[in-house]
């Protein structure tokens, strides 16, 4: 099972790598990118991408030299005709520099690139939402070799896609950056806090009707309410604790951890860890705390102790029993049963 | 179309401007009354009226005799209709002579599993509005008879509520991309289903590269699989988690969505899963513009209020 995470930084590479990601990613923003469509759309964050083909350069060269790989972020939602151009010289370049893969979300371009550039890898990015064993056979047919499940699937959904079709690898979040909305499914743009941020963290204040224009009982009025304050719990947990860490720098969820050894069992080839935008020191502590989990899973500890472990590496063990904080809150069903 | 001599003033109006009359779709969870659609374009004009709430809406629309019945969920895998529920909506769909098009949302491995047993009620020929790609492949690959539609989720563009009229180079989509029509045309779709664009100017549905069906009043924002409403009568770890049992709450409850202070030109609704905000009056008009120029296949309007 591999480590997968994100870079923003030349600097970062080794670190990582060193720490046990045995495969990195980043975005990359060319300057004429910009210049021509005014868009911070080559791929899906605004931040975190290199900006600078020498430094992919650079990145790629290290990344090799510390036997790890490095992946290339095409992840906008939609590229129109002449942005699925630019993007496509972008994925030719970082071929050239003898880059190892590109992350893609939109299918068509999947397609043409794998076509295109043989030598490099397709990955299809979790943005495409691709979470079911069809799905997974149109990116192997597209010529993807592995398909990043999205983050709301459950250990067993990410199993069968992998057992239904066992020729394209299953890659499944493990840790950071939650979102709300399905990311592939959400078509908004994340503004700039002053003018409401995220859709999903601006502060909407929902006024509850029937649809059939009937009055809401006081009882059901009283259930919503209650409802909505578990929401903004769950919200909190939902971005990190309030995009919180503990005092050495661990981040919280959410968090896949003790759904590691369910997913390896399932076939999951590879775990992502999110958040290229992140400073350096959350990425590595990620790095660390992934490789730990995963150290002892191989080395053949049984589920209730890598979960014990996985709860006390923060500790976070009353945040964990919220289920609030997980990735696969499924794993506590199981503790539960 | 019917002739104008039922109408009330605005509708003939309206009829007259109807130079290229699309289709008109009605969309539906589960089964509902369709005698209406087959009324008199006064009572249409004054059921569209009930449910929207839109004078001129309801004007616009009542000299369209309704063509489909759009049935199933487009965005929740707890809505997709059962056998049963489907082949009474079937047999409803005869009766009033409208044309069955099954919704379907983004797919689970289960939800690719039943509709493994609702496809194959579908006559040949009918069409499947698909939001998952994994969907359209199985279209394509078994049950080529049907016809594959590509729905909102599939058909991406960025329709942020919020967003001012600076914002507007960043609303495009890319459905006219070469790479996409590839894709379209690999997996037999050769329709489409699209929202306004949030800044739609005259010519705004003219590049679309399929025959097109064009969702009103309300435009679709952003779809989650957790679920808010859904989580009412849920406790613990459960409460907003993915792949958990689902009472349907949001066949009955909606929120108007505000952000106090900000004045945004459209309402926004979230049902269910699913953030929705309803046309701006420039939106409207240049939806009709685009009906007036042929340029929509169909309309789709919700059968029920949001």
């Amino acid at each position: 099972m591999r480590i997968v995470a994100p870079i923003s930084r030349v600097a970062e590479v080794a670190l990582l790598a060193q720490a046990g990601a045995s495969e990195l990613y980043c975005g990359m923003m060319p300057p004429e990118w910009l210049g021509r469509f005014h868009a911070l759309s080559v791929n899906r964050r605004p931040s975190g991408n290199l900006t600078r083909y020498e430094d992919l350069a650079s990145a790629i060269e290290l990344a090799h030299a510390h036997g790890s790989t490095l992946s290339l972020v095409l992840n906008a939602q939609h590229y129109s005709a002449a942005q699925g151009e630019a993007a496509t010289e972008v994925a030719e370049r970082f071929a050239e520099l003898g880059g190892d893969a590109l992350i893609v979300s939109d299918l068509g371009l999947v397609q043409s690139l794998a076509a295109r550039l043989p030598g490099l890898r397709v990955h299809v990015s979790s943005v495409a939402t691709c979470r079911n064993a069809g799905a997974a056979r149109l990116c192997r047919e597209l010529g993807a070799c592995r398909l990043i499940l999205p983050r709301d699937v459950t250990i067993a959904e990410a199993a069968a896609i992998a057992a239904e079709v066992p020729d394209i690898e299953i890659e499944a979040f493990v840790l950071n950056d939650g979102c709300i909305f399905e990311e592939g499914a959400c078509h908004t743009i994340h503004l700039p806090g002053q003018l409401g941020g995220p859709i999903c963290l601006d502060r909407y204040q929902y006024r509850y009707r029937r649809r059939d224009g009937g009055a809401l009982s006081p009882g059901l009025l009283e259930r919503l309410r209650e409802n909505d304050e578990s929401y903004e719990r769950w919200l909190w947990y939902r971005f990190s604790c309030g995009f919180s860490t503990t005092p050495e720098g661990l981040p919280y969820g959410p968090c896949g951890l003790c759904a590691v050894p369910a997913l390896r069992r399932g076939r999951v080839a590879a775990i992502k860890i999110a958040g290229r935008e992140a400073p350096t020191a959350r990425k590595l502590a990620s790095v660390r705390m992934v490789k730990s989990v995963l150290e002892r899973v191989c080395g053949g500890e049984d589920d209730t102790a890598v979960r014990r472990f996985a709860m006390e590496l923060r500790p976070s063990e009353a945040h964990c029993a919220t289920g609030f904080m997980c990735y696969y809150p499924e794993v506590l069903r199981a503790e539960v049963n | 179309m019917d002739g104008p001599d039922h109408l009330s003033a605005a509708a003939k109006a309206a009829w007259n401007a109807h130079m290229n009359a699309p289709e008109l779709a009605v969309s539906a969870i589960h089964a509902v009354a369709l005698e209406w659609t087959t009324a008199t374009p006064a009572e249409r004009e004054r059921h569209w009226f009930r449910l929207h709430g839109d004078t001129d809406l309801a004007a616009w629309l009542a000299p369209l005799q309704p063509t489909h019945v759009h049935f199933g969920s487009e965005f929740c895998e707890h809505l997709l209709p059962s056998t049963r529920s489907l082949h009474q909506a079937l047999r409803q769909a005869e009766q009033a002579g409208l044309c069955l098009a099954l919704l379907t949302p983004l797919a689970s491995p289960d939800v690719l599993a039943h509709l493994a047993r609702l496809l194959p009620m579908l006559p040949a020929g009918a069409e499947v509005v698909v939001n998952d790609w994994g969907v359209a492949h199985e279209l394509a690959t078994r049950f080529p008879a049907l016809r594959p539609v590509a729905g909102r989720v599939l058909c991406r563009m960025t329709k942020d509520p919020r967003l001012d009229a600076r914002w507007a180079g960043r609303c495009g989509h890319g459905l006219e991309a070469p790479a996409m029509r590839g894709l379209f045309e690999r997996l037999g779709i050769r329709r489409l289903e699209i929202d306004m664009p949030v800044f739609a100017e005259d010519e705004a549905l003219d590049d679309l590269p399929l025959p097109a069906g064009v969702h009103l009043p309300y435009v679709y924002v952003a779809k989650g699989r957790m679920c808010r409403a859904g989580s009412l009568s849920m406790t613990g770890p459960e409460r907003f988690a993915v792949g958990r049992r689902c009472q349907k709450e949001c066949l009955r409850l909606s929120a108007v969505a505000e952000r106090p202070g900000r004045g945004d030109a459209c309402a926004t609704v979230q049902v269910g899963n699913t953030l929705f905000s309803r046309h701006s009056d420039a939106m409207a008009r240049v939806l009709r513009h685009a009906v007036g120029r042929g340029r929509v296949a169909r309309l789709v309007v919700p059968g029920e209020p949001l």
